[in-house]
């Protein structure tokens, strides 16, 4: 079962960093400044995958 | 037809085919080819219930706001940890993936002999990579709709990659699997990126679909640029 869960999800900083990128996105949404996460969120997702590669 | 989903996912499925490959051929010497090959059509069955069953499930009466959330955030959760292990195996900060090293342990572990256990290790083998393929193709299928195009599709990848697998009876070692989860890497972020979005905020993306091709170039650039910064720090290689 645990094979099966971090074969979907990954493991828990995977889980963190994704976390992160939708939270930013939300919070922006949620402002009315969907127009700064269309640029914020990939920029953001880009820093979440380099944290996960140097870890 | 769902175009836009045939690169991403027919990679996505060779890629995985091949590691379940490996683990298929390694059983296949304790317990020939017949038992092998019959855990493996196991392993896909089990999928293919899987995929119809999830499929059925998640399209009924959910409105498309909520599907594409869940799969953008599930697309983000695979294409985040693909395209890092990518990243981070050019950068030489973590070790390439070997089918020889997947072999000799998957060989080490069938040195008991145990029949079924040999079984159930191509069983496994085949459903665990496989779970991915599997979350490619519901994805991009509940927002097209094309199940058994999106299906297809995995199927024709996974008998090209067993049709050359069993013409050389070796692990497929010269597949450049790096590469490819880089470029698929980038291009499910992108996905999830763009759809996650999408649910959150409506028809925010300045260019439309068209957009999804400037993720990709960004995630792409970004991914080599960051593969530079790190091959400059300290080497620490990790398996």
């Amino acid at each position: 079962m645990r094979a099966f869960v971090k074969n979907l999800f990954g493991d828990g900083w995977n889980i963190a960093g994704v976390a992160a990128i939708v939270a930013i996105a939300a919070g922006l949404a949620g402002i009315g400044r969907a127009d700064w996460a269309v640029f914020a969120m990939p920029v953001v997702g880009l820093g979440v995958v380099g944290w996960l590669a140097g870890r | 037809m769902d175009w836009p989903a045939v690169l991403p996912l027919f990679l996505t499925a060779s890629v995985e085919w091949v590691e379940a490959f490996t683990i298929v051929l390694a059983v296949s010497l304790t317990i020939g080819w017949g038992a092998s090959l019959g855990a493996a059509a196991a392993g896909l069955g089990t999928l293919a219930v899987l995929t119809v069953a999830s499929g059925g499930a998640l399209s009924l009466g959910l409105n498309l706001h909520v599907i594409r959330f869940v799969i953008g955030v599930f697309l983000l959760l695979f294409g985040v940890r693909w395209l890092a292990k990518a990243i981070a195996r050019q950068a030489g900060l973590k070790a390439l993936h070997d089918e020889d090293v997947e072999f000799r342990e998957t060989r080490g572990r069938l040195s008991r002999g145990d029949w079924f256990a040999a079984w159930l290790i191509a069983y496994k083998g085949m459903l665990l990579e496989g779970l991915e393929v599997w979350l490619i193709v519901v994805a991009f299928s509940l927002q097209s709709q094309a199940w058994l195009f999106d299906g297809a599709t995995a199927v024709i990848a996974l008998l090209l990659v067993f049709v050359a697998g069993l013409a050389v009876r070796a692990p497929l070692r010269r597949v450049p699997e790096n590469a490819i989860k880089f470029m698929v890497g980038a291009m499910i972020v992108s996905f999830g990126t763009f759809w996650t979005l999408e649910a959150l905020a409506g028809d925010v993306w300045p260019a439309g679909d068209w957009s999804l091709l400037a993720l990709e170039a960004f995630y792409l650039a970004g991914g080599q640029a960051l593969v530079r910064v790190m091959r400059r720090g300290p080497r620490r290689v990790t398996a």
